[in-house]
Formats: C-alpha cells, structure tokens, sequence
C-alpha cells in the first residue's frame, strides 16, 4: 500500500477524535494573526517604499529649520536640478467667531516635483490631479476645515493678517506624513502669499523642506557636496536611501501588534503541544503494532510526519485566507492614522504566514511526535512499556528559539528581543512557580463541600496541564485589561489630576518686541498667566565632545530628546514647582550655565559639570551643567528640559511662550488675542488630548483585535487540556456514579474546576497588570496610581463565568457513557 | 408466579429482564427473559462463559444501566421506573461493589477512597468509619497512601473497605480476585466472605473460578444471554 494513502486515511480517520480539531484550531488562529499582521505591515512598508519618490514629492529632499542658504540654490543651479520648496507651520484660524488650530504649507509655484495633488471643487468622485499648488492669493484646504470654520468654497479665509480665498478642496497631497502633526488640518497656499501673513519672523517655530529633481548622477554629486555642510537640525533624504518614516505612533503600533500576535503564537503553541501529546500517547499502541509488524523507526515519523505536514498545510491555508480578512479589520480600526492610499495586499506576507503555521507546527508539535519513533514494538507484548519524554532541551529549546526568532523580526533589535525574552521566559517562571504554590495549597484546603473538593483537587491533580491554562488566560488578560486600564487611565487621571485653573492654553511664538503687549492684553481681560519664557529651538548634540546619540538606548526619553529640537530657555530665577536635586542653581548671573531636567540627565546620564553643545541652526554652543532640576510636567506652566543662565542664548533669536486658563465660556476672548497677534499660536490642551485620545483609542482597539485572538487560542489551551483529560474524567464519573454520586454532584465537580480555573487566571492577571500599572504610573508617567476596584473585582468573575460554561460545554459527553462499560475496561 | 409481598420479602426481583442493543440495522440480545428472586442475606454466584452477559446483568441489577424489557424490584421499588439520579440515591445508599481491576481513583489516599461513599451519603462520621474499616481490613499502617503506591491485594482490600463502608444491603463483587495471585486472592476471598457475614450483606458475585462459586449459597448459571 501506498504509504502516503496509508497516512492520509489514517488522519482522515483521527480527523473526528478531538485533539486534531484542537490542533488545527489552534494553529488557525496562529496563522490568522500572523498573516493578518505581516500583510499589515508590509502593506504599510510598500506604501511607504513604493511611493518614495511621491512621499518625498522630488528625489533629494532636506529638511532644515532655517531657509535655505543661498549657496545651495546656485550649486543646485550649476547641476541643472529643479528645485521646489514648501514651508510648513502650525497657525490658529479665526472665521466666524470658530477657532481652528490648522497646519499652513506654503508651497512655491513648481510642487510638487514628482507626485500629483488632488483636488476637487465639490466632492471626492470628481477630484482632479493637479501639477501644481495653489496660485498667489488662493488657499487650498482639507475638507474638515470648511465646517470647523463655517466656510464655504470662494469665502474668504485669512492666514496671520493675510485674507486669502478659499478655491479648492484638497483630497490627496504626495507628501503628506501620516503621523500626529497631519491631525491638524492641511491648509495650503502659495509662497509668495507667506510674508504678506506677517506669520514667519526670525525665531518662528518652522519646517522647511527643500525640494531637489534632477539626473542620477548631478543629484549624487549635489548629494556628497551637500552632506557635510548639514548641521544637525537639517536631514537629507533621498529615493535611494530614505523613505519617510511612518509616524511614531504607526511605528509603535506596528511593534506592539507584533508582539501581541507573538504572544497568540505561544498561547497557540501550548495548545498545539498538548493536543500533540495527547495524540501521541493515543497512538503509542498503534505504533508498537505496526513496529512488530515491521515498520522501521523512520517509516513511523515518516507515517505521521506526513500526516501532521497535511495538517500544517491545510491549516495554513486556512488560516491565511482568515488573515487576509482580518487585516482589512485592522486598516479599518487604524483608519485615521495611516495614509489615505494603501498598496494592495502582497502575495509575500501571506507565504510568511504560511511559513509561521509550519514553523509553529514544527516547533511546538515536533518534539512530542518524536516519541511515537522510540516506541517499542515489545509494547505489545507489556503495554507498561511508554517511550522516554520528549527531552526538555528540544521542548523548550525549539519553541523559546521560534519565539525569540519572532520577536527580533517584530522588534528588530537584538538587545530588545534578549531582554524581553528573558523577562518574559522568567516572568512565566516565576508565575509558574506561584500558581503551582497555589494550586498545592487548594489542594489541601479543609472543605466540607464534596463538589467544591473534588473540583479544587481536580484542578491541583493535573496540576502541569492547570498552570498551562492558567498563564494562557492571564497572560492575555494582563495585555488586556492593561491596554485598557492605560487607556482610559492615561487620559480621564490626567484630565482629572489637574488642579482646577491649571492654564490650559498655550501661547508659542510670541516675539520679543510683542511680549510686553501681550503680557498686558492679558491682564486686561482678566486672563491669568504663567511668566513669559524665552525660547530658542536648539538640539543637543554632544556631551563632553561625544556624539550624545552614542549615549542613548533605543526609544529612551534620552533617545526622543535627542533626536528633536528642544526648546531652550533662559532665567535667572528657579520657576515655581523646579527643585534642584543635584547641584545649585547659578547665584552669580554668568552666562555659560545650564541646568537639566533630571530624568532626561539620567537617561543621557549627564553629571554636574558635564559640558554640553547645542546647535541652533548652523550654529554651536557649549554650556557647563550646573544643576539637575525635578518638574512636574503635569502643572501644565511651561516646561523645559534645559534652563541657561542669563546671557548664554543671547546670540540667537528667539520668541516667547508662556500658559494661561481660560474657562469654556471665555474662549471667545482668544480670537480677539489671535487678531492682534497674527504669528502667534495657541494650542488648547482639551484640543490636543482629544487628539491623543483619538489616536490611543484607536491602537488599543487594534491591538485588542489581536488579543481577541489571543483568548481563543486560550479556549484552544482549554480545549487540549480537556481532551487530554477526558479518558480519566470518564473513569472517574463512571466510578462516582457507581458509588452513587448523583450527575448534580459531577457538574457541580466540574464547575468548581473550571470555574477556579477561570477565576485564579482572573486573580493572576489583576495581580500582574496592577503590579505593572503601578510601576508604569509611579515610575514612568508619574501619575498618581490607584487600584482599579472594577477591574479587579469584574475580570476573576468574568474568568470564572466564562471558562467554567467554556470547560463544562467540552465534557458534556463525559456523564453519559455506562459506567459499568467504563470500569470493565479499565 | 409472584405475590406482592414478595416484592417486600426478597431484595431483588427481576421479572423478564432482557437487554437488546440495536447496531445499524442489526439486534443483538445481550440478555434475556431472566427472572431472579434474590433474598435478603443470600449469597449468589453468577457463572457463565465470556460473554455471556454477566456483566451486564449485574449492571441491570446495580441500576447502573436500563433494562430494554423487565423489570427490576429492589426492596419493593422499582428500580426501572427511576432516573439515573434516583438510581445514583439507591446505589449510594444500598449497594457496595468489588471490582477486577480494583477502580480506585488514583488521586486520592486509601483513606479517601474509603470516605468516599460515605460523604456520598453525607455521612458525618465519615472519617472515623473509614479508619475503623481500614484497620479491620488490615491497613491501618497504610491509610495515607495513594493507590500508585499499594500492592494488588492492599489495593482490593481496600476496595472491600469501600464496599463495606455504608454496610450495604447489596453487595456486586465482580471477578474479585480475578486480577490477583491465588495465594492473594484467598486472602481477599475470605476476607469478603467474613464481612459480608458480619454485616449481613446480600452477596452477588460474578466469578469465573468454580471453587469461589461453590461457597455461595446459591448458583445463576448463563449461556448466551440466557438463564440455564
């Protein structure tokens, strides 16, 4: 007979007993995750690549704070380049008594380079690519800005104290970023309109972006002419060596949904290694029979190799099929926050998930068939006979590589994968061990009731299979109740924690000849503010002459810091709510000091008397480190991670900042302000943390999407548990119910069981996801922690109901069967 | 053939006990038109080849199973017109069964396994009845132990220990010594014979070996389904 019919029948054949259908399950829910997040991401990384050109909107572009010198436009005129520039800045608009913080692009007459517009006069159907921006003395805007404004096409809209006219709609515009600064929306206008605005003056807070096209060769040659005379706030990027990067929040949001479908893939892999177990204990005796009858050791893997390749193959398929749908669910809960246009799905990310359910299969289910190889054909002579275990090493070795694997793919960086490998492997350990000293302790608990005795000693009996599913089902609660206590938490406490009159405007880019006006239009409304602060926009770009990016680990406060302008002030008196934690504040008034927020000094591990240097544009400086400061930021008064002493920034421009509190019914009294003073920006804090909220809402919705997954590969965990158990189950309720326990007294057995189950899982994840909120709150956000009752009450209870109705509904069947059948074949 | 007061009188009665399963379109009688009037302190031995349907006639009898036709009175009661739940009552309350292959369950100690029908019947005095049994089958030194960690013959002791606990009226002893030594399985024969006379159980005893039937009162001998 042909083998591979033989193995094909065979698994036809086990296709209805349950451990398979656990197993394909089990891998199709693997599968479906990770298909679903590769398509994601390679669908936003095409996107992002394919389009690089169009992104960029020319071939070489830089991006600098300060327009261009004028070097540059006659060197680019030499190589015969074409060259473009946008100019983008945020600006608050005032029509109709409504108020709209927008982000302004002026564009000069020639962008884009490379890439279209689109836009329309009346809806999206009948949107028209256009070659160029908008002419002199027209704006062109996003469509969300004609209700927000009580607009209409061809009213008028002034930008800073220029009145401009509104002609067009603008649907699609090639090097839009996807990230938090598009949340404003796009208004876009000519160049040659900007001065007119009265808006740009030196010290403004702008991005340039300067657009080169020309011949491979003449932009190479601009490209390495260019380079080193870039100072550190300036980037180059160009098609062959950049593309824009996704927004931060897409880029985390990318990593965390790999992680979570890292965390379905082990949650999965437990339940494929136990149905596999489970399988092969059943076919032990099969196996001796075929090994008398003269099957090698190598025709037996061979035989049920195959079978499980079968299995991996069509649950792949499956699974990636699933995928497919289910990454359409996550660009739809991730909507707002990714570019309008999106490459189409790609056929390599499904063959990864392809690849990851047999990966899956191999890692997890390979090390439990090998057994059914060391069989002994003498079993069927003495059935006491049972192949060694699978080795520990190969079992934890393979499937702890695959993850690790896993895990550097998502995160891609090697430090990152060890560290979270090693908490992770420990923190399970350590779970492990504690659920263990739990189960043991139920054990012996004094219970008078028989039912809620059995259930309990049912739970600490198959106490390996126990804790399996109960760090299943925690761990994926902990992910879930902390993206969604953080959530809500993050927002509500921080709303909340705010003492009442906190400012919560902001006005930037005040200049200096403006400030004592405004500092007494202030006071004549009646609006109370912070002091004025000085500002200048600087980098930190060394620390006792070492480059400060060989400092910092990856996404550190230092890292974010560094990798910014910062915005720099000067005083000569320590703000309120400042406390000097190390060093003393300067007494003598020289310049040349500065003082450092202190957990961005220890993330960059800067000391007193460290030497500094800061660029401002083209320029460097240096100042000494008197002082390390702790704030509070959330007092909501301007706050700065580095305070110079007076004199230190003079050589530069700068403007004014300062906060103030309006209530909800004074905020008509901003436009009156925003009139006077065209340049400046006002950024309302309600306005910005609903924009905040809108972005976590919707990560955590994605990133919860996946959790779902994760708890049904935690009913599959359930499910192999049970089927593992169920020849014994039905021994033990055949002999109770011979000794006369009534099925009342059985389910209640079973409840008691699974509902613990649930309920301990429940207990374990409120334990770890307080233990890790606290710890985020105290140590990183610092907010004021308080234990969420809700969730600590409502998640054991919801692990007890469900799990409980979950295992019950698996061993239906179990107090069916004749007991006296039962015990005659034990 | 029956007057009523026999149905009082007799622990068993079963009239026209038959037993039929139905696979595809094919009938099989396993048992049947059997007929049994068992009396109260009675020991009887049933006897007959492999298949024969002893064991499912001691199912039918135990109320672990239903009869397809018949029926079965014990104490009066009709066993056949019960639910599974009302037999289960009868069972923790009436019967006491011996098996094999012994069929304690493995998580518990041999003091637990003994408990157990007792706190079934929710029996306060659980714990002293089961270490006075254990003691009088000769395991008082081995009370904490799990079956894993008994011997054959100490594992059947202490399923006749179960089996006594609630003092039965009935007691099922199914191929008792079937899995032990002969030497082991006199002891244990014995020592069921000389509980059942101390606690004047009614003894129904399924058995191959012709010298363990010759010691009951009485002999059910079947053939193919049938009473011979």
């Amino acid at each position: 007979m042909n083998r591979f019919s033989l193995a094909l029948r065979l698994l036809w054949r086990d296709s209805r007993s349950g451990e398979l259908t656990i197993l394909l399950l089990a891998l199709v829910i693997a599968v479906t995750s990770s298909t679903a997040i590769a398509l994601f991401s390679d669908r936003l990384q095409r996107t992002m690549t394919n389009q690089t050109a169009e992104f960029l909107a020319a071939d070489l572009v830089v991006t600098s704070s300060n327009t261009m010198p004028e070097s540059w436009a006659e060197k680019s005129g030499q190589l015969h380049l074409a060259r473009a520039q946008t100019v983008e800045f945020t600006s608050v608009l005032i029509e109709h008594e409504e108020m709209l913080l927008a982000s302004i692009k002026a564009v000069t007459s020639n962008y884009p380079l490379r890439g279209q517009l689109k836009t329309t006069t009346a809806d999206y159907a009948q949107e028209t690519a256009t070659p160029q921006g908008p002419p002199a003395g027209e704006v062109w805007v996003e469509k969300r800005i004609l209700p927000a404004l009580k607009l209409q096409l061809g009213d008028t809209l002034t930008v800073g104290e220029l009145p401009l006219t509104v002609t067009r709609i603008i649907t699609y515009e090639p090097d839009k970023q996807g990230d938090f600064y598009s949340f404003s929306p796009r208004v876009m206008m000519n160049a040659a309109d900007l001065p007119a605005t009265r808006i740009i003056q030196p010290g403004s807070h702008v991005h340039y972006f300067f657009q080169f096209i020309g011949a491979t060769q003449d932009l190479l040659t601009f490209n390495q002419w260019l380079k080193p005379q870039l100072n550190p706030s300036q980037r180059l990027m160009d098609i062959h060596n950049d593309r824009p990067e996704l927004g931060s929040a897409l880029d985390r949001a990318e990593r965390y949904l790999g992680l979570s479908s890292t965390l379905v893939i082990i949650i999965s892999g437990v339940a494929i290694a136990m149905a596999t177990r489970r399988y092969t204990e059943r076919h032990f005796d099969n196996t001796a029979l075929l090994r008398c009858l003269g099957c090698k050791q190598n025709e037996i893997l061979w035989l049920y190799g195959s079978q499980f390749i079968v299995l991996g193959v069509v649950a792949s398929g499956l699974g990636c099929l699933l995928g497919w749908f289910a990454q359409e669910g996550l660009f739809l809960l991730l909507k707002d926050l990714l570019p309008k246009r999106l490459a189409a799905p790609g056929l390599p990310a499904v063959m990864f998930g392809f690849a990851i359910g047999l990966a899956v299969l191999l890692g997890f289910a390979l090390p439990p068939l090998l057994r059914l190889k060391q069989v002994s054909p003498l079993r069927v002579l003495r059935r006491e006979l049972e192949p060694l275990p699978a080795s520990a090493w190969l079992v934890y070795g393979l499937a702890l590589g695959m993850v690790g694997l896993l895990v550097w793919q998502y995160t891609d960086d090697l430090p990152m994968t060890a560290t979270l490998l090693g908490v992770g492997a420990s923190g399970v350990l350590v779970l492990g061990l504690l659920v263990f000293a739990l189960l043991t302790a139920l054990r012996h608990l004094p219970l008078a009731s028989l039912g809620w005795r059995f259930g309990l000693q049912g739970l600490a009996r198959n106490r390996q299979a126990s804790i399996s599913q109960i760090l299943a089902f925690s761990l994926t609660l902990v992910a879930m109740i902390l993206s969604f206590t953080v959530r809500n938490d993050l927002l509500d406490n921080w709303q909340q924690q705010l003492p009442d009159n906190a400012p919560n405007h902001f006005a930037l880019n005040i200049f200096p000849q403006q400030q004592a006006g405004f500092a007494e239009e202030l006071a004549q409304q009646h609006i109370s503010g912070s002091q004025f602060y000085p500002v200048v926009r600087g980098r930190l770009v060394e620390i006792n002459n070492i480059p400060v990016q060989k400092r910092v680990s990856k996404d550190s406060q230092g890292d974010a810091a560094t990798h910014r302008e910062l915005s720099l002030t000067w005083t000569e008196t320590l703000p309120d709510e400042n406390k000097i934690t190390d060093g003393q504040w300067w007494a003598d008034g020289k310049a040349g000091w500065v003082s450092v927020e202190q957990k961005l000094a220890d993330s960059l591990k800067i000391k007193i008397g460290d030497v500094l240097t800061f660029t401002v544009g083209s320029e460097q400086f240096t100042a000494t480190v008197a002082s390390l400061r702790s704030l509070r930021w959330d007092t909501m008064k301007p706050n700065f991670y580095m305070i110079f002493s007076k004199g230190t920034l003079d050589a530069f421009p700068s403007t004014y900042l300062t906060s103030f509190y309006l209530s909800r019914t004074e905020k008509n009294r901003l436009n009156a302000l925003v009139k006077k003073y065209p340049n400046t920006t006002i950024m309302e804090v309600d306005a910005i943390l609903q924009q905040f909220k809108t972005i976590i809402t919707q990560l955590t919705q994605a990133i919860n999407y996946l959790l779902y997954f994760a708890l049904m590969a935690g009913f599959t965990v359930l499910f192999a548990a049970v089927y593992a158990t169920l020849d014994s189950r039905i021994y033990e309720g055949a002999l109770m119910r011979t000794l006369g326990a009534n099925r009342g007294l059985l389910r209640k057995n079973q409840m008691v069981e699974f509902g613990a189950l649930g309920f301990i899982s429940g207990v374990v994840a409120v334990l770890v996801s307080e233990a890790v909120v606290f710890a985020l709150y105290t140590r990183v956000m610092n907010m004021a922690y308080q234990p969420n009752f809700y969730v600590c009450l409502l998640v054991p209870v919801i692990g007890a109901v469900g799990v409980g109705v979950t295992g019950c509904w698996g061993l239906r069947g179990v107090l069916d069967k004749a007991p006296l059948t039962v015990l005659r074949k034990g | 053939m029956r007057p009523q007061t026999d149905l009082l009188n007799n622990i068993i009665v079963a009239e026209g006990l038959g037993k039929a399963v139905t696979a595809g379109d094919k009938t099989l009688h396993i048992l049947s038109a059997i007929n049994l009037i068992i009396k109260s302190g009675e020991s009887i031995a049933i006897v007959g080849e492999s298949g024969s349907g002893k064991s499912t006639l001691i199912s039918l009898l135990a109320g672990l199973d239903t009869p397809s036709t018949g029926h079965i009175f014990f104490k009066g009661q009709d066993l056949t017109a019960m639910d599974e739940d009302g037999r289960a009552a009868v069972r923790s309350q009436s019967v006491g069964f011996v098996f094999q292959s012994f069929q304690l369950l493995q998580g518990l100690t041999a003091l637990e396994n003994v408990m157990l029908p007792l706190e079934l019947n929710g029996d306060p005095q659980a714990k002293p009845k089961a270490e006075h049994l254990l003691e009088r089958v000769g395991l008082a030194q081995r009370m904490a132990h799990t079956p894993k960690q008994l011997s054959g013959g100490e594992q059947q002791r202490v399923a006749l220990a179960r089996a006594f606990a609630t003092r039965p009226a009935l007691l099922f002893a199914d191929e008792p010594t079937g899995n032990l030594d002969s030497k082991t399985g006199a002891t244990i024969v014995d020592l069921l014979f000389e509980l059942n006379q101390e606690n004047h159980t009614t003894l129904i005893l399924v058995t191959h070996d012709h010298s363990l039937a010759a010691r009951c009162q009485r002999t059910i001998r079947l053939s193919a389904g049938e009473q011979v």
